[in-house]
């Protein structure tokens, strides 16, 4: 009888697991599949063919899949390999607390990449994939004008704190600050439009209200002043590194795929920083259909736009910036380059660049799987992140472990003193 | 304002002037272009442009800024056509008694989303047919050169292209050769005799030979047609293969075994349709030689046509491999046209690029692959070398049999 021996059953969901199918007769050809249904109860599916060894073993750390949705040698794969059945359907974990994503993981005849077929399954297992680590704590936060939702980890403390913010998506999306508290910070998902009662654009980023919150970050028992971090993607990114040139507070910045230029107002106090020349009609279709903008941008480099630049000099702490080479929304590498330009030409080296060769805008923790386009708020026409499947999970593996690095080395007590 | 389209009725491969006049100078404009199949579904296409200095857009000259495509494209609004329902292919049924009917539209702004506050400031229909009709000019009296045309793994009959052809001059026999009436259900194997009585039946004249055109498994087929019938003198081979892959050939009381399929080297696409690229076994494998195609053998030409992004299969390889197999034998009646960014399915001129697309026999779509505006390209281009080609090798007066 086939069997499918997983270890672990039941861990976080940047933890990669080690999976072998036993008991098959040898050099069998099979499909592994990983099944996921999210909480919309929507199915996302992974299949590859793998051959069994002599010893009629698949071993996914050594074995080499053939075909199916990824080739070569990953043991990962079925997880950042998934695809959902509604296409571009984007995965993302609504409650990050209460419930894990179950994934079944299972052997089958070959021929169920082409032909649904229910009497081809000969094992099973299924996996709970954590977005929290147990005890880890969630506080919705309404203080003042901050909307967010606080998380803890488990313990004492006091902790480092850092700020969570994602982009154009709006609302709260809490899944990367669960993850954080779960690896020892106290990660505040903060939401800054569409959400509750804050405004519903952000064309004006009006960083006091992000100083506000990282004072009442700083203000909490549990958290280690006496600065917080920052982890921050797309238009995030853009609040991340306006918020590291504003305030003093900040000691570390993660800007992943964002952009340093203002696309509407950003202020603070009595500084304005006025929008980049847009060309809306410079959209492009692709051959997919799919929407891909960031050719609507002027050029940060035009002497028209140079009043749009966030003075990136002016930064306290250390940047790291993480782009994608393969972003199709936005031309990160060029923006973040131009950013670690402009610290050279003033000469500050607290600017770090991770850049990935073939990784897409929407780079998350380990094991996510690739989306290469979703709908968004507010655009009919799905939008175009980009990204190649193999070096876009790649890049997601190392660049979450380069921000843990980044995050514990300068927020720790012993680095607050270099400041 | 005016649109002005012209014409307004013409055959599916006809390029058209398309202008817009009386604008403000340097205004923003958007043209869309919609279409509806004969079920239902609506592919869509546009573009963003902005009025010259007078007030007109020209699409002979005007630059598109952004949309589903960029640069100076006049018929870019047709190739560019998208399936509002991912992985519909735009494939016409009735060729004789409808056309397609595509609405283009003219918008006084940048509109990216339609709306339905907003209006189209000009709209005019336009109809685009696969066979001549009415008030066309019609060719003089036959006899007309014969051909076959064979399309690949989707099975049944698809016409528009021999409708085409044949509103071109040529005599030409749509063949279905599985999943059609009372044709086996699917593919199992490929008899030649078939084939000959097919080509026996378009032949009206005994030194006149027919041609063959045909695409993907027509393809294959089409190639052993030039190999082993010599009523063929003229055979056009886009995107397919040199040897009998998957399926057993047989001709009179010769059987030719086929390389068979290794479905474990499908390829699963970040869009989810499936590559079957990878999937045939090796035609240069000692193993594999009984099932190569004795290309060296064929009387009449050869023309392959292959797309360099095909996804579907290795076509260049295999063209390039029977082309290096006749230059072997001292044979140069074969011409390769490779296409850079064309894909599997190279189709008349603006037809719209299809990616991915369902097939009736897997659960998947199917995935062919190209670059969008190189494809169109290639289109263009490889229609005007059809039919050069078989003009050149069919007409009675010209035959060298």
């Amino acid at each position: 009888m086939a069997q499918i021996i997983v270890h672990p059953k039941i861990a976080l969901i940047d933890e990669p697991l080690h999976i072998r199918v036993t008991s098959l007769l040898p050099n069998q050809m099979v499909v592994l599949q990983a099944k996921l249904t999210n909480e919309k109860g929507e199915d996302f599916y992974s299949q590859v063919f793998y051959k069994a060894d002599e010893s009629g073993e698949i071993d996914l750390e050594h074995a080499a899949a053939l075909g199916g949705d990824y080739v070569g040698i990953h043991p990962m794969g079925l997880f950042w390999s998934l695809k959902p059945k509604k296409i571009l359907t984007r995965l993302l974990k609504q409650d990050v607390i209460n419930s894990p994503f179950l994934v079944q993981l299972s052997v089958h005849d070959s021929n169920i990449i082409f032909k649904e077929s229910p009497g081809s399954l000969k094992a099973s297992e299924t996996v709970e994939r954590w977005y929290s680590a147990p005890g880890v704590q969630r506080i919705q936060i309404r203080e003042g004008r901050i909307r967010g939702v606080l998380f803890l980890p488990p313990g004492e403390g006091p902790f480092p704190g850092v700020i969570d913010l994602f982009g154009h998506i709006g609302g709260l999306t809490e899944f990367r600050a669960s993850l954080l508290a779960s690896r020892g910070f106290a990660a505040l998902a903060l939401a800054y439009f569409a959400y509750e009662d804050l405004p519903k654009t952000a064309e004006v980023v009006d960083i006091e209200y992000f100083e506000e919150a990282a004072n009442f970050l700083l203000s909490h028992p549990k958290v280690l002043g006496p600065r917080i971090g920052i982890v921050s993607i797309s238009q995030g990114a853009q609040i991340g590194l306006s918020m590291a040139v504003f305030l003093e507070q900040v000691a570390a910045t993660v800007c992943i795929n964002g952009f340093f230029f203002s696309v509407g107002c950003i202020k603070y106090k009595n500084e304005n920083i006025h929008s980049l020349n847009i060309f809306p009609e410079r959209a492009r279709i692709n051959d997919l259909g799919l929407l891909e903008i960031r050719s609507i941008f002027g050029s940060p480099r035009e002497e028209a736009n140079k009043h749009a630049l966030l003075p990136v000099e002016r930064a306290q702490g250390h940047i790291l910036f993480i782009v994608g080479e393969k972003d199709y929304n936005l031309n990160s590498k060029c923006y973040a380059e131009q950013a670690m330009e402009q610290l050279r030409r003033h000469g500050k080296s607290n600017g770090t660049l991770l850049s990935y060769p073939g990784a897409g805008h929407l780079i998350e923790p380990p094991y996510s799987p690739l989306c290469l386009a979703s709908q968004t708020p507010s655009i009919l026409r799905p939008v175009l992140w980009g990204g190649e499947t193999i070096p876009h999970a790649e890049a997601q593996e190392h660049s979450w472990k380069e921000i843990l690095k980044f995050l514990r080395h300068h927020l720790s007590p012993a680095s607050s003193s270099k400041l | 304002f005016a649109l002005i389209v012209t014409p307004e009725k013409a055959l599916a491969d006809e390029p058209l002037c398309i202008r817009a006049t009386g604008l403000n100078p340097f205004q923003m404009v958007t043209f869309k272009a919609s279409l509806m199949d004969e079920k239902g579904k609506l592919f869509q296409s546009q573009a963003f442009y902005k009025a010259d200095e007078t007030g007109n857009v020209d699409l002979e000259q005007a630059a598109a800024l952004g949309g589903d495509y960029v640069g100076i494209h006049p018929m870019g609004l047709f190739w560019s056509l998208k399936p509002v329902n991912s992985f519909r292919r735009l494939l016409k049924q009735d060729v004789m008694n409808s056309p397609f009917y595509i609405q283009l539209d003219l918008y006084d702004s940048f509109l990216l989303e339609d709306s339905p506050e907003v209006q189209p400031k000009a709209s005019q229909m336009i109809e685009r047919w696969f066979s001549v009709r009415g008030a066309f000019f019609l060719p003089p009296e036959g006899p007309f050169p014969g051909v076959i045309d064979l399309f690949g793994g989707v099975g049944g009959l698809v016409e528009f292209r021999a409708s085409l052809l044949a509103s071109h001059g040529f005599g030409v026999l749509a063949l279905a050769y599985f999943a059609y009436e009372d044709l086996p259900s699917c593919l199992l194997e490929i008899d030649l005799e078939y084939f000959e009585e097919a080509a026996n039946m378009l032949m009206h004249h005994p030194k006149s030979g027919i041609g063959v055109i045909s695409v993907c498994k027509g393809a294959e087929i089409g190639l052993a047609m030039a190999v082993y019938l010599e009523q063929v003198t003229a055979t056009i081979c886009i995107n397919g293969t040199n040897a009998f892959h998957d399926t057993q050939c047989k001709y009179r009381d010769m059987v030719i075994n086929p390389i068979p399929h290794q479905k474990e080297y499908t390829q699963i696409h970040v869009s989810g349709a499936i590559s079957f690229r990878h999937i045939k076994g090796d035609p240069r494998a000692e193993v594999n030689q009984q099932s190569v195609l004795r290309v060296e053998e064929a009387q009449g030409h050869i023309l392959f046509i292959v797309g360099e992004k095909d996804e579907c299969l290795n076509s260049k390889a295999y063209a390039e491999q029977a082309m290096e197999q006749m230059r072997r034998h001292g044979r140069s009646n074969g011409t390769l046209l490779s296409y850079p960014g064309a894909g599997h399915l190279i189709e008349p001129p603006y037809s719209p690029l299809c990616f991915a697309s369902w097939n009736p026999f897997i659960s998947r779509p199917l995935l062919w692959g190209g670059d969008i505006g190189c494809h169109a390209v290639a289109q263009e281009h490889s229609w005007r070398e059809i039919q050069k080609f078989l003009r050149r090798h069919l007409t009675p007066s010209r035959s060298k049999l």
